[in-house]
């Protein structure tokens, strides 16, 4: 058996430990504001209007294509605006959301009918397809459409279930665990049930020993084992797990599904159980608070769409201007102020007491990015190819492959923030190969107006050239008939004639 | 010594026709060179260089009738990556044809709209739909935003909308980057 553990990556204390794991259920937001753009995929078409009244469960946005997820209201209340709002992205960008006044009742959609205990005699279609209308993302931050991932790994031999928290100084996959060990069992019964995987593998880090514990007490299925693997950074990377734990390495550009392999975080595996057996669909997630402005980290249940204002108030914050922080301190994103609001990829907020941030200086090739990487890039290499816009010599060294986890911008001496450069040369990539796709198009529409143009003018000439020819014919045509017909006159005239003469003699 | 003159000459004849073959079999089909300039052409086909289209431009650039600076859209970049194609010394765009917008793209006001086809016609990559006295709008990913059917508009009702980055498609700036 292996040591479950990789190359690279960096073994990090949690920054801010808590004393008591707890999952703390918040009370209801008073207005929740929901974005129709998810992290992947096309924007949701949001399928109420303003004034209407919603319950809690309610779709509100709908999807055209699988690659995102339907929303749904998570409470119960009043539309008051489908407008465009600033988002918790590096861009600052705006976009379109709709907010939702509570009226205080938290009144559900009918959720009587489901599959309940009983998902067994449910067929996995219709199980995939409650998944599919329970709007569930990854929940551990990548935010992709889970009934998408669990369609690409039809067949799959083993799905592994992700437990080791995406980052040091998150909890929530923790509190979840130590909130609900049998839901979280249950979750992976029912993914085994619909994903025909014959093992299922629960991987959580060996810090978490209490979670350890309550899993293996409750798990009473063989087909699922839980293994604790070593805490190191990036252990949480789907690539990386399936290599530290099965060996397999998955192939440049590809995903686990490719090699037969299930992955899903535990936060997914809940919501799996809460949409397919309470038929509850996903209005609410595990968020942590943590940071160096925080006096005790928490772990808060909160329904989404929930302003950050909101939600921090729950936490003990040092007065003064801090710094708000989303998801982890290796991954996250720095915003400009809090306002906000927790979607469904949003696993922690740091709140962070302002520190000067060290200025980057020139980088001196010492190579220690290159020993950190987990999945074995030359990120020195990369950054000189990014800082240059090179993408191509970028793809060359496999940018794409580039899991962003920032353990070279981490180690850097020169304090260079490696990953930005990389996240700018994937963007840029993005944006050319959509622009080389675009004058393509153009080009091959415009040659083949031109050949149409060229076709009809073509068309038309020899279409004038074919009337003219059979006007021609038939007035040729006419002349002979009349010449004919002449003919016949003169014919009978002279013989008119010939009768009139004889008759007169 | 006859011997190696008549290997020679042997030798001579049969490569002769083996490339003989080859120049009739291989023939290069057009001009590569005008491919080549086409690709970096943005294909707006705007027709602001005063000629109908990029690739005619292409044709006139590889002929040596035009000079490289008349693709605003292109923009300086789109020059100098010409010249480096080309191997001649860049030139600065030349503001006689226009000046580099943003990306841009024509949207059809319905409302206004009377249906006379004018703007379908005057498209260069057939980006319009619509049919007589019918309202007719844009495919939007068609749409190269060449301004071609704004002046045949009769009845004012297209406007070009720059193009916003959303979050989708947003990219960092890396000279801030470097400036950190």
């Amino acid at each position: 058996m292996s040591n479950f553990t990789f190359k690279g990556g960096l073994v990090l204390e949690n920054p801010f430990p808590a004393k008591e794991i707890d999952l703390i259920r918040i009370p209801l937001p008073d207005r929740v504001v929901l974005p129709m753009q998810q992290r992947i995929g096309d924007q949701a078409k949001p399928c109420v209007s303003v004034g209407d009244h919603v319950l809690t469960g309610q779709v509100i946005a709908t999807i055209d294509d699988d690659r995102c997820a339907p929303v749904h209201a998570s409470i119960s209340g009043t539309v008051v605006a489908i407008d465009n709002q600033v988002m918790a992205h590096q861009s600052g960008l705006e976009a379109l959301c709709v907010t939702i006044e509570s009226d205080g009742e938290d009144e559900w959609m009918d959720n009587s009918v489901a599959c309940t205990e009983n998902y067994d005699f449910c067929t996995p279609d219709t199980i995939y397809n409650k998944i599919r209308l329970s709007g569930i993302v990854g929940m551990g931050g990548a935010g992709f459409p889970t009934h998408t991932k669990v369609q690409f790994a039809e067949g799959c031999h083993t799905l592994i279930v992700n437990a080791t928290e995406c980052e040091p100084g998150i909890m929530c996959d923790d509190a979840l665990m130590q909130a609900y060990p049998t839901k979280v069992i249950r979750g992976v019964e029912v993914l085994l049930h619909i994903c025909g995987a014959e093992k299922a593998i629960i991987a959580i880090e060996d810090d978490k020993k209490e979670s350890i514990e309550l899993l293996r007490k409750f798990c009473k299925n063989e087909r699922i084992t839980i293994e604790a693997i070593p805490t190191k950074y990036t252990s949480g990377a789907e690539k990386i797990l399936v290599k530290s734990l099965l060996g397999i390495e998955i192939p440049s550009g590809g995903y686990a599904s490719d090699v037969g392999v299930l992955c899903q975080n535990v936060g997914t595996l809940v919501a799996i159980f809460d949409a397919v057996v309470e038929n509850r669909p996903l209005i609410s997630r595990v968020v942590t608070i943590t940071g160096s402005a925080i006096k005790e980290p928490k772990n808060l249940q909160v329904r989404l769409g929930a302003s950050y204002d909101y939600v921090l108030s729950f936490a003990d914050i040092e007065q003064g201007e801090n710094d708000i922080r989303m998801a982890g301190m290796m991954m996250g994103v720095d915003l400009e102020g809090t306002n906000y609001s927790i979607s469904k990829n949003t696993n922690c907020i740091f709140v962070n007491k302002p520190i000067e941030k060290p200025s980057a200086q020139e980088c001196i090739r010492c190579g220690m990015c290159n020993t950190v990487c987990p999945v074995e890039l030359l990120p020195q290499q990369l950054y000189w190819y990014s800082k240059s816009s090179n993408i191509e010599k970028a793809l060359d060294y496999n940018l794409l492959d580039c899991i962003e986890c920032g353990c070279c911008s981490h180690v850097c001496p020169s304090n260079i923030p490696l990953v930005d450069y990389y996240q700018f040369a994937k963007a840029l990539n993005k944006q050319q190969t959509k622009e080389k796709e675009q004058t393509d198009n153009a080009r091959e529409r415009f040659e083949f107006r031109e050949f149409r143009l060229e076709r009809n003018k073509q068309e038309r000439a020899e279409m004038m050239e074919a009337k003219k020819k059979a006007l021609k014919e038939k007035m040729a045509k006419d002349k002979a008939q009349k010449i004919a017909i002449a003919a016949a006159q003169e014919r009978v005239n002279a013989a008119k004639t010939a009768k009139e003469s004889e008759d007169a003699r | 010594m006859l011997d190696a003159v008549s290997i020679l000459s042997i030798l001579a004849l049969a490569l002769g026709l083996v490339l003989g073959y080859a120049a009739i079999r291989y023939k290069v089909e057009g001009n590569p060179l005008v491919d080549q300039i086409d690709a970096i052409l943005p294909q707006t086909q705007c027709g602001q260089c005063d000629f109908p289209g990029c690739r005619p431009y292409a044709e006139a650039i590889a002929s040596g009738e035009a000079e490289i600076n008349q693709c605003p859209p292109g923009g300086q970049d789109g020059v100098d990556a010409l010249a480096e194609l080309l191997d001649v010394e860049t030139l600065t765009l030349n503001a006689e044809h226009g000046e580099t917008k943003p990306k841009r793209i024509a949207v059809v006001d319905e409302k206004v709209c009377i249906g006379c086809t004018l703007c379908i016609q005057a498209c260069p990559v057939d980006a319009f739909v619509g049919s007589s006295k019918v309202m007719t709008q844009v495919i939007v990913s068609e749409c190269t935003g060449c301004d071609l059917c704004l002046p045949v508009c009769p009845v004012d009702c297209i406007d070009m909308v720059e193009v916003k980055p959303t979050i989708n498609t947003f990219v960092p700036n890396v000279l801030e980057l470097a400036n950190v």
